[in-house]
Protein backbone atom coordinates (compact mmCIF):
# COMPACT_ATOMS: atom_id res chain seq x y z
CA UNK A 1 0.00 0.00 0.00
CA UNK A 2 1.29 3.38 -0.24
CA UNK A 3 2.74 4.63 2.96
CA UNK A 4 3.67 8.44 1.88
CA UNK A 5 0.31 9.79 -0.68
CA UNK A 6 2.17 13.00 -1.08
CA UNK A 7 5.29 11.71 -2.57
CA UNK A 8 3.68 7.83 -3.74
CA UNK A 9 6.03 6.53 -1.56
CA UNK A 10 4.87 2.44 -0.56
CA UNK A 11 6.00 0.08 1.90
CA UNK A 12 7.54 -2.40 -0.53
CA UNK A 13 9.62 0.83 -1.33
CA UNK A 14 10.53 1.37 2.57
CA UNK A 15 10.75 -2.22 3.08
CA UNK A 16 13.44 -3.03 -0.16
CA UNK A 17 15.06 0.32 1.33
CA UNK A 18 15.40 -1.41 4.95
CA UNK A 19 16.86 -4.60 3.51
CA UNK A 20 18.67 -3.07 0.48
CA UNK A 21 20.67 -0.24 2.35
CA UNK A 22 20.67 -0.81 5.70
CA UNK A 23 18.24 1.91 6.91
CA UNK A 24 17.22 1.19 10.62
CA UNK A 25 15.44 5.05 11.97
CA UNK A 26 13.35 7.95 9.97
CA UNK A 27 16.43 9.88 9.53
CA UNK A 28 18.22 7.28 6.90
CA UNK A 29 15.23 6.65 5.64
CA UNK A 30 14.52 10.83 4.69
CA UNK A 31 17.84 10.78 3.47
CA UNK A 32 17.00 8.25 0.94
CA UNK A 33 13.46 9.20 -0.59
CA UNK A 34 11.34 12.53 0.53
CA UNK A 35 8.69 10.76 2.60
CA UNK A 36 6.99 12.82 5.38
CA UNK A 37 8.76 15.85 3.69
CA UNK A 38 5.01 17.72 2.62
CA UNK A 39 2.55 16.99 5.24
CA UNK A 40 4.12 14.60 7.64
CA UNK A 41 1.43 12.54 8.52
CA UNK A 42 2.70 8.94 6.87
CA UNK A 43 5.72 9.38 9.69
CA UNK A 44 4.05 7.03 11.87
CA UNK A 45 3.04 4.19 9.96
CA UNK A 46 6.05 4.85 8.04
CA UNK A 47 8.73 4.00 11.41
CA UNK A 48 6.27 1.17 12.28
CA UNK A 49 7.42 -0.50 8.83
CA UNK A 50 11.08 0.05 9.61
CA UNK A 51 10.70 -1.49 13.08
CA UNK A 52 8.55 -4.54 11.83
CA UNK A 53 10.65 -5.44 8.77
CA UNK A 54 13.96 -5.19 11.75
CA UNK A 55 12.68 -7.24 13.75
CA UNK A 56 11.14 -9.74 10.63
CA UNK A 57 14.68 -10.36 9.36
CA UNK A 58 17.71 -9.65 11.62
CA UNK A 59 16.62 -9.56 15.10
CA UNK A 60 16.31 -13.60 15.43
CA UNK A 61 18.40 -14.63 12.59
CA UNK A 62 21.94 -15.11 14.62
CA UNK A 63 20.57 -16.52 17.67
CA UNK A 64 21.65 -19.50 18.53
CA UNK B 1 -30.12 23.77 21.68
CA UNK B 2 -26.75 23.28 23.98
CA UNK B 3 -25.40 19.53 23.12
CA UNK B 4 -22.76 18.27 25.61
CA UNK B 5 -19.56 18.53 24.76
CA UNK B 6 -18.17 15.14 25.20
CA UNK B 7 -21.03 14.23 22.63
CA UNK B 8 -19.88 16.95 20.46
CA UNK B 9 -16.25 16.33 20.64
CA UNK B 10 -17.13 12.46 19.75
CA UNK B 11 -18.97 13.81 16.91
CA UNK B 12 -16.11 15.44 15.52
CA UNK B 13 -14.27 12.50 15.79
CA UNK B 14 -16.86 10.70 13.89
CA UNK B 15 -16.74 13.53 11.04
CA UNK B 16 -13.33 13.19 10.94
CA UNK B 17 -13.54 9.49 9.82
CA UNK B 18 -16.28 10.11 7.80
CA UNK B 19 -14.14 13.11 5.64
CA UNK B 20 -11.26 10.56 5.70
CA UNK B 21 -13.51 7.66 4.07
CA UNK B 22 -15.32 10.23 1.43
CA UNK B 23 -11.28 10.38 0.43
CA UNK B 24 -9.93 6.55 0.57
CA UNK B 25 -13.11 5.50 -1.05
CA UNK B 26 -13.17 8.23 -4.07
CA UNK B 27 -9.51 7.50 -5.20
CA UNK B 28 -9.75 3.72 -4.98
CA UNK B 29 -13.04 3.77 -6.85
CA UNK B 30 -11.38 5.99 -9.72
CA UNK B 31 -8.83 3.35 -9.63
CA UNK B 32 -10.41 0.76 -10.11
CA UNK B 33 -12.00 3.04 -13.33
CA UNK B 34 -8.85 3.62 -14.49
CA UNK B 35 -8.01 -0.20 -14.90
CA UNK B 36 -11.70 -1.02 -16.36
CA UNK B 37 -13.23 -2.47 -13.34
CA UNK B 38 -16.33 -1.09 -13.30
CA UNK B 39 -18.24 -2.69 -10.77
CA UNK B 40 -15.68 -1.76 -8.40
CA UNK B 41 -15.37 1.67 -9.39
CA UNK B 42 -19.23 1.98 -9.12
CA UNK B 43 -19.49 0.33 -5.24
CA UNK B 44 -16.64 2.73 -4.42
CA UNK B 45 -18.06 5.67 -5.97
CA UNK B 46 -21.47 5.47 -4.28
CA UNK B 47 -19.86 4.60 -0.98
CA UNK B 48 -17.86 7.45 -0.95
CA UNK B 49 -21.09 9.64 -2.18
CA UNK B 50 -22.89 8.17 0.71
CA UNK B 51 -20.28 8.96 3.37
CA UNK B 52 -20.43 12.63 1.70
CA UNK B 53 -23.99 12.57 3.26
CA UNK B 54 -23.65 11.09 6.03
CA UNK B 55 -20.99 13.74 6.81
CA UNK B 56 -23.83 16.25 6.00
CA UNK B 57 -26.24 14.84 9.10
CA UNK B 58 -22.96 14.76 10.87
CA UNK B 59 -22.27 18.54 10.28
CA UNK B 60 -25.96 19.36 10.69
CA UNK B 61 -26.39 17.88 14.02
CA UNK B 62 -22.83 19.48 15.38
CA UNK B 63 -24.19 22.98 14.52
CA UNK B 64 -27.82 22.04 15.71
CA UNK B 65 -25.92 21.16 19.45
CA UNK B 66 -24.10 24.04 18.80
CA UNK B 67 -20.65 23.04 18.18
CA UNK B 68 -18.13 23.92 15.51
CA UNK B 69 -17.61 21.24 13.03
CA UNK B 70 -14.30 20.31 12.61
CA UNK B 71 -13.88 19.87 8.79
CA UNK B 72 -9.92 21.05 8.53
CA UNK B 73 -8.51 17.44 10.20
CA UNK B 74 -8.43 14.34 7.97
CA UNK B 75 -7.33 11.07 8.88
CA UNK B 76 -4.41 9.18 7.08
CA UNK B 77 -5.92 7.36 3.54
CA UNK B 78 -4.85 4.04 3.18
CA UNK B 79 -4.52 2.95 -0.48
CA UNK B 80 -3.58 0.35 -1.83
CA UNK B 81 -1.41 -0.65 -4.71
CA UNK B 82 -4.14 -3.85 -6.14
CA UNK B 83 -7.64 -4.40 -6.10
CA UNK B 84 -6.51 -6.88 -3.64
CA UNK B 85 -4.51 -4.78 -1.21
CA UNK B 86 -7.09 -2.16 -1.88
CA UNK B 87 -10.07 -4.32 -1.03
CA UNK B 88 -8.00 -5.21 2.34
CA UNK B 89 -7.19 -1.56 3.57
CA UNK B 90 -11.27 -0.93 2.82
CA UNK B 91 -11.53 -3.70 5.41
CA UNK B 92 -9.25 -2.04 7.81
CA UNK B 93 -10.40 1.26 7.65
CA UNK B 94 -14.18 0.24 7.98
CA UNK B 95 -13.61 -2.22 11.01
CA UNK B 96 -11.70 0.79 12.85
CA UNK B 97 -14.38 2.99 12.20
CA UNK B 98 -17.02 0.51 13.34
CA UNK B 99 -14.78 0.12 16.58
CA UNK B 100 -14.42 3.74 16.97
CA UNK B 101 -18.45 4.30 16.69
CA UNK B 102 -19.54 1.90 19.21
CA UNK B 103 -18.38 3.27 22.32
CA UNK B 104 -19.38 6.78 21.03
CA UNK B 105 -23.05 5.86 20.69
CA UNK B 106 -23.30 4.26 23.91
CA UNK B 107 -22.35 7.48 25.16
CA UNK B 108 -25.22 8.92 23.20
CA UNK B 109 -27.39 6.25 25.28
CA UNK B 110 -25.55 7.47 28.92
CA UNK B 111 -26.22 11.21 28.13
CA UNK B 112 -30.10 10.34 27.06
CA UNK B 113 -29.19 11.95 23.16
CA UNK B 114 -31.56 9.56 21.54
CA UNK B 115 -31.15 11.78 18.30
CA UNK B 116 -27.55 11.89 17.72
CA UNK B 117 -27.54 8.37 19.03
CA UNK B 118 -30.18 7.56 16.28
CA UNK B 119 -28.14 9.03 13.38
CA UNK B 120 -25.20 7.29 14.86
CA UNK B 121 -26.77 3.97 14.78
CA UNK B 122 -27.87 4.81 11.22
CA UNK B 123 -24.46 5.68 10.04
CA UNK B 124 -22.96 2.22 11.57
CA UNK B 125 -25.84 -0.03 10.04
CA UNK B 126 -24.42 1.41 6.80
CA UNK B 127 -20.29 0.65 7.64
CA UNK B 128 -21.14 -2.77 8.67
CA UNK B 129 -22.80 -3.73 5.59
CA UNK B 130 -20.04 -2.19 3.75
CA UNK B 131 -17.60 -3.90 5.51
CA UNK B 132 -20.21 -7.81 4.71
CA UNK B 133 -19.57 -6.57 1.59
CA UNK B 134 -15.89 -6.49 1.68
CA UNK B 135 -15.78 -9.69 3.43
CA UNK B 136 -18.16 -11.11 0.40
CA UNK B 137 -15.28 -9.71 -2.24
CA UNK B 138 -12.44 -11.50 0.40
CA UNK B 139 -14.18 -14.86 0.31
CA UNK B 140 -14.89 -14.66 -3.02
CA UNK B 141 -11.32 -14.32 -4.37
CA UNK B 142 -9.98 -17.03 -1.97
CA UNK B 143 -12.44 -19.35 -3.92
CA UNK B 144 -12.40 -18.22 -7.51
CA UNK B 145 -9.04 -16.98 -7.97
CA UNK B 146 -7.83 -13.33 -8.48
CA UNK B 147 -7.86 -13.44 -12.27
CA UNK B 148 -11.73 -14.86 -12.29
CA UNK B 149 -12.86 -11.87 -9.20
CA UNK B 150 -11.19 -9.28 -11.69
CA UNK B 151 -13.04 -10.45 -14.65
CA UNK B 152 -16.39 -10.77 -12.85
CA UNK B 153 -15.67 -6.77 -12.05
CA UNK B 154 -15.02 -5.60 -15.92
Amino acid sequence: MYVCLCKGITDKDIKEAVRAQGVGSLRELKQLMPLGSQCGTCTKVAQKIIDDTIIDDTMFKDVG
Amino acid sequence: MKGNSAILSALNEVLTTELTSINQFFLHARMYKNWGLSALNDKCYKKSIKDMKQADVLIERILFLEGLPNLQRLGALSIGEETQEMLGCDAKFQTAQISQMKPIIALCEQEKDFVTRQILVDILEYEEEHLDWLETQDYQIANMGIEKYLQAQL
